[in-house]
C-alpha cells in the first residue's frame, strides 16, 4: 500500500486500516504478533508515533490487544470486528454518497437498485 | 519530559526584531519542524538553543542549562547548517575520524558507508565541494554524530530531489534506531509531513502554532462553492484563506470546527470540503493577508 498525504483521511487512520484489511486477508493471524510501530514507521516512511497511533486505535476498537513488554497480538474476533464495522461506517458512508449522487442525477429508486443488480451480475460472470 | 525550554524569548539585529517573545517546549526524543517564511527567526532561534548567541530577553534552558558557552550543551548537540565551518586544512576523511573524539556517539563507520552512497569523495577538503554535496556531507556528519539534541537548520539546501529523499530515509531510520530530539527547519513541509511528529510555525518571531502533526493537519478544512452559501456557514475570524473562483464562487480554508454532520449539511448544500495540506496550511497561516499574493493585484 502507497499512503495518500492529500486524503482526508489522517495518516494513521489509513495505517490502521491497511492493518485491519492484512487481518482480513490473513496475512497475520489470530493471536500472532502485530507489526510494530518501528517496523510500520520503517515500512512507509513515517514517524513512529504516527503508527503508533495507528496501532493504539485497533487497541481501543479491539482488534489488537497488548502483551506487556511483547507487542501487540491479533484478537480472536478481530476479523468479525472489523467486517463489522467497515459494514457500519465505510459502506453505509459509500451507500449514502451513492444515493445522493443518484438523487443529483434524477435516477429513482428502481433504476438505481437495477444499477446494482447489474453490475453484481457482471462481477459474477468474470 | 521538555528538553528545551523556550521562555518568552527576544533578539533584535539593529532594528529588526528577530525574536519577540518566543515561548515552546521542546519533548526529548521528538522530531519537530520548525517551519517558518524567510526572516520569521528560525535561524535565530535554533542559534540561541545551540548556544550561539544569547536573548536580549528570556530565557532559554537546554537539558536544564543556560546554552550559552556551557560545556554540556555542545558536547550533546549538533548544529547542522550551510555555513558550518570545518577546518580548512583537513580532508573529509580527516573531519570523520577527528569528529570521534568530540562526540561520545560518533559513528564514523556509518559516515564512511553514507559517504560513499552519496558519492563523496573523502579525500578532497570540504570547501572544495559543490553546495549540493557539501549539504550532503553536512547531513552526514550531523546524523553520525548521534548527539542527544541534533538541529538541522534548511539542512537540505542545494540538494537534488533524489539526494532530500534519501536523507529523509536516513534521518527516519537513524531516528528509530538512536531516538534523539530532532529540530528540523524547512521550506519544504509537503516532503517532510509524514517524518514529523510535532510542527512549531513560527510567524514575526512568535510562536504561532505548535502541535502534533496529526493535529495540525486536521486544523482547517477548504471549503469550495457559491460565495453567499460560504458567507453564511463560516465566521470571518475562521478564516485563514479566501479566493474567488470564477464570479459566483469561491474556495476559503477555515478553521475546522464542523461536525461529521456539519460536514454532510455542507456537502448537502453543495460546498465541496477538501482537505489543506500542511504546506498550504502553513502558507495561509503565516500570511500577512487572506487573500495571499492576489491581493497586491487587486485592482481596488
Amino acid at each position: 500500500m502507497v499512503l495518500n498525504h492529500d486524503s482526508t483521511k489522517p495518516i494513521y487512520v489509513q495505517i490502521a486500516e491497511w492493518l485491519e484489511t492484512e487481518i482480513l486477508n490473513d496475512h497475520i493471524s489470530t493471536d500472532e504478533k502485530m507489526y510494530s510501530q518501528y517496523q510500520l514507521a520503517e515500512m512507509f516512511n513515517i514517524n513512529p508515533a504516527t503508527a503508533a497511533k495507528g496501532l493504539n486505535m485497533l487497541v481501543n476498537n479491539d482488534i489488537l490487544y497488548k502483551k506487556r513488554g511483547l507487542g501487540m497480538f491479533v484478537n480472536p474476533d478481530a476479523k468479525g470486528k472489523i467486517l463489522l464495522k467497515r459494514k457500519n461506517e465505510n459502506l453505509k458512508q459509500m451507500i449514502r454518497e451513492l444515493v445522493q449522487e443518484a438523487e443529483y442525477l434524477k435516477v429513482d429508486h428502481d433504476e438505481l437498485m437495477e444499477i446494482v443488480q447489474q453490475v453484481r451480475k457482471e462481477r459474477k460472470d468474470r | 519530559m521538555g528538553i528545551i525550554t523556550c521562555q518568552n524569548v527576544s533578539k533584535s539585529f539593529k532594528r529588526t526584531k528577530a525574536l519577540n517573545g518566543f515561548n515552546a517546549t521542546f519533548m526529548e526524543n521528538r522530531l519537530t519542524g520548525l517551519i517558518g517564511r524567510n526572516g520569521a527567526g528560525k535561524t535565530t532561534l535554533l542559534k540561541m538553543i545551540v548556544g550561539h548567541g544569547t536573548p536580549e530577553y528570556g530565557r532559554i534552558q537546554v537539558f536544564g542549562e543556560n546554552p550559552f558557552n556551557n560545556l554540556k550543551v555542545s558536547a550533546n548537540t549538533i548544529f547542522v547548517d550551510d555555513e558550518m565551518v570545518f577546518p580548512a586544512e583537513m580532508k573529509l576523511h580527516e573531519i570523520i575520524k577527528m569528529a570521534g573524539l568530540f562526540y561520545d556517539n560518533w559513528d564514523g563507520e556509518l559516515a564512511e558507508r553514507l559517504m560513499i552512497y552519496f558519492g563523496l569523495n573523502k579525500g578532497v577538503f570540504h570547501d572544495q565541494l559543490s553546495k549540493g554535496k557539501r549539504s550532503t556531507f553536512n547531513m552526514i556528519f550531523g546524523l553520525s554524530a548521534r548527539c542527544p539534541l541534533t538541529v538541522f537548520d534548511e539542512p537540505t539546501t542545494g540538494m537534488d530531489y533524489s539526494v532530500r529523499q534519501d536523507f529523509y530515509r536516513a534521518l527516519l531510520k537513524e531516528y528509530i534506531n538512536h531516538p534523539r530530539t530532532i529540530i528540523l527547519s524547512s521550506h519544504l513541509l509537503n516532503e517532510l509531513e509524514g517524518l514529523l511528529e510535532d510542527i512549531i510555525l513560527i510567524k514575526n518571531g512568535e510562536c504561532l502554532i505548535h502541535e502534533s502533526m496529526e493535529d495540525f493537519k486536521a486544523f482547517a478544512v477548504g471549503l469550495t462553492g457559491s460565495k453567499e452559501h460560504i458567507e453564511a456557514h463560516v465566521r470571518e475570524e475562521d478564516v485563514f484563506y479566501r479566493k474567488n473562483v470564477g464570479s459566483t464562487q469561491s474556495y476559503v480554508v477555515v478553521r475546522d470546527q464542523f461536525s461529521q454532520d456539519a460536514k454532510a449539511d455542507l456537502k448537502e448544500s453543495g460546498i465541496q470540503v477538501t482537505k489543506v495540506d500542511a504546506a498550504d496550511l502553513s502558507m495561509h497561516l503565516t500570511s500577512e493577508t487572506k487573500g495571499g499574493i492576489d491581493d497586491v493585484f487587486k485592482q481596488s
